[in-house]
C-alpha cells in the first residue's frame, strides 16, 4: 500500500502531471488568442471580450471549490498528481470517482482505499477512469464538427428563435439542479432560496440604480451570500 | 466575400486546434501511467482491466453522445473542445457561458455570442487551474481549514447556492420558458434516483420543446421582458 503511494506521489510523476497541465492551459491560451483576434475583426470592443473573460473568471472560482475537496478526497488514495490530473482534465469528480469504484469494484475490492487496495487495484482504478474518457472525446473529436454544422443550418435565418433555444436548453439543465433543493427542502432549499433572494436583489440594483459593475459580480456575490447563510440555516435546522 | 470569408476560417480554425489538442490531452492523460508502468512496475490486470473497460464503456458511450448533443446548442466550437478536454461542464462552463453572455448583453445566437462564450470558457479554464494548483501546493493547510465542522454547510451547499442564483436569474428572464423544464425536473427528482444520461437530454427536450410551442404561437415573439425592464 506504502509503496504504490510512495510512486504515486515520486516527483516524476509530479512533473508529468504538471506537464499536462500545462499543455491543458496552452489549449485553452490558444483558443482564447484566437477568439480575441475574430472578436476584433467582427468589431467587438476590448472592452466587451474583458468583460466575458472577466465573468468567466469571476463565476469560476467559487464553484471550483468542490474540486478542491474532490482533490482532498482523492488524493489519500490515488496519490496527489494523478487526482490533480484527473480533476483538470475531462470528466468531473463524480466521474473520476465512479469510474475508480468500477476498476476497483472487477478487482473485487469496494471500497477506495483501505488494506486490500493494492497496487494492481489502484493501477486499474486510475486505467479504468482515463480509458472511460474515451468515448466523449471520441464523439466531440470526430462527429461534432459535422453535428454543429447540421445545427446551424436548421437553427439559420432566424435569430430570436436561436437565442430563446439557446436559453431553452440552459434551462433544461439548470431546472434539474434547482429541483434538487426544490424537492429535498431543508438547509438546500434555504441556502437556494437566499442565494435566488441575492440575485433577484443584485438584479433590482442593477436595473433600478444602473449599477453596471455589479453585474459580472451578480453570481459570485449571491453565491457567497447564499453559502454564508447555509452555515446560519444549518444550525437553524441541525 | 472576403467578410464572409473569415468567420468561417474562424470556425475551420477551431475544430482544427480542437480535433488535434482534445484527443492529444486524452492520450497524454496516460503518460503517468506508463510512468508508474515502466518506472515503478506498478500494472493493472490486464484481463481485469479489460472488464472494467467493458463496464466503463457500457456506462459511458450512451451517455456521452446524449451529452454531446445536448451541448451542441449550448455552446460554441472553440468552448466545446476546451470544456470536453477539461470537464466539468454543468457545473462550471455553462454557467460561465451564460452569465458572460448576460453580463455583455449578448445574444447566445449568432457569432458574437460564440467568440465570447468562447473567451469566457478560457477564463472560467485559467482560474479554475489556478485555483486547483493553489489547493495542489496548499493540500496540507487546506485540508484542516476546509473540513472544519463549521464550514461544511457552506461547502455541501454550494450547488444549491450556484442554481439558486443562475436559476432566479433565467427565471426572472423567461419566466414563460422556465415554467415546463421546471415542472419535469421536479418530476423526475421525485421519481428517485434517475441516471443523468437520462434526466438531463430529457429536460432539455422537454424545455425546448415547449420554447418552440410557445415562440409558434407567439407568446415569445417580441424581446420577451429583459431583465433590464424587469425589476424596474
Amino acid at each position: 500500500m506504502e509503496s504504490y503511494l510512495q510512486s504515486a506521489n515520486s516527483l516524476v510523476i509530479k512533473w508529468t502531471v504538471g506537464l499536462i497541465v500545462l499543455f491543458v492551459l496552452s489549449q485553452s491560451l490558444l483558443f482564447l488568442w484566437i477568439a480575441v483576434k475574430r472578436g476584433r475583426a467582427a468589431g467587438l470592443s476590448d472592452q466587451v471580450m474583458r468583460r466575458a473573460f472577466r465573468a468567466g473568471v469571476t463565476t469560476s472560482i467559487i464553484p471550483t471549490l468542490p474540486i478542491l475537496m474532490a482533490l482532498i478526497a482523492m488524493a489519500p488514495v490515488l496519490g496527489l498528481p494523478i487526482s490533480w490530473m484527473r480533476l483538470s482534465l475531462i470528466g468531473s469528480a463524480p466521474y473520476e470517482l465512479m469510474a475508480a469504484g468500477i476498476g476497483a469494484k472487477t478487482m473485487g475490492v469496494h471500497s477506495l482505499g483501505g488494506e486490500a487496495f493494492t497496487p494492481a487495484v489502484f493501477a486499474n482504478a486510475v486505467w479504468v477512469m482515463c480509458i472511460g474518457s474515451f468515448w466523449a472525446i471520441m464523439i466531440v473529436t470526430v462527429f461534432y464538427k459535422g453535428l454543429k454544422k447540421r445545427y446551424a443550418l436548421k437553427a439559420a435565418g432566424d435569430s430570436r428563435w436561436q437565442e430563446v433555444l439557446t436559453g431553452s436548453c440552459f434551462m433544461g439543465v439548470f431546472a434539474l439542479f434547482m429541483a434538487d433543493p426544490l424537492t429535498s427542502g431543508g438547509v438546500a432549499l434555504a441556502t437556494f432560496t437566499t442565494s435566488a433572494l441575492f440575485m433577484g436583489m443584485c438584479l433590482f440594483l442593477i436595473v433600478k440604480f444602473k449599477f453596471e459593475k455589479l453585474r459580472e459580480f451578480a453570481l459570485t456575490l449571491s453565491m457567497i451570500g447564499g453559502m454564508a447563510m447555509s452555515v446560519v440555516w444549518s444550525l437553524y435546522f441541525g | 466575400m472576403n467578410n464572409e470569408y473569415k468567420p468561417e476560417k474562424y470556425e475551420r480554425l477551431n475544430h482544427l486546434i480542437g480535433r488535434i489538442t482534445l484527443p492529444a490531452g486524452f492520450i497524454l492523460t496516460f503518460l503517468p501511467l506508463f510512468v508508474l508502468w515502466k518506472q515503478f512496475g506498478i500494472t493493472p490486470e490486464w484481463l481485469k482491466l479489460v472488464e472494467g473497460i467493458f463496464s466503463i464503456s457500457v456506462l459511458m458511450a450512451p451517455v456521452s453522445l446524449v451529452e454531446v448533443l445536448t451541448f451542441t446548442a449550448m455552446l460554441g466550437s472553440g468552448a466545446m473542445y476546451m470544456s470536453y478536454l477539461t470537464g466539468n461542464i454543468t457545473n462550471l462552463k455553462i454557467p460561465s457561458a451564460a452569465m458572460a453572455l448576460e453580463v455583455c448583453e449578448v445574444s447566445p445566437a449568432g457569432e458574437e455570442g460564440e467568440i465570447l462564450s468562447t473567451i469566457a470558457i478560457a477564463g472560467s479554464v485559467i482560474i479554475s487551474e489556478i485555483v486547483i494548483v493553489a489547493g495542489v501546493l496548499l493540500i496540507g493547510p487546506l485540508t484542516s481549514h476546509l473540513q472544519q465542522p463549521v464550514l461544511q454547510p457552506a461547502f455541501t451547499h454550494i450547488l444549491p447556492a450556484l442554481f439558486g442564483a443562475i436559476g432566479a436569474f433565467y427565471v426572472l428572464k423567461e419566466w414563460k420558458t422556465a415554467i415546463a423544464p421546471l415542472c419535469v425536473a421536479i418530476v423526475l427528482n421525485l421519481v428517485g434516483e434517475l441516471p443523468t444520461a437520462l434526466t438531463i437530454p430529457l429536460c432539455v427536450v422537454v424545455s425546448v420543446s415547449v420554447a418552440r410551442w410557445l415562440y409558434v404561437h407567439g407568446f415569445l415573439h417580441k424581446k420577451e421582458v429583459p431583465v433590464d425592464e424587469y425589476a424596474g
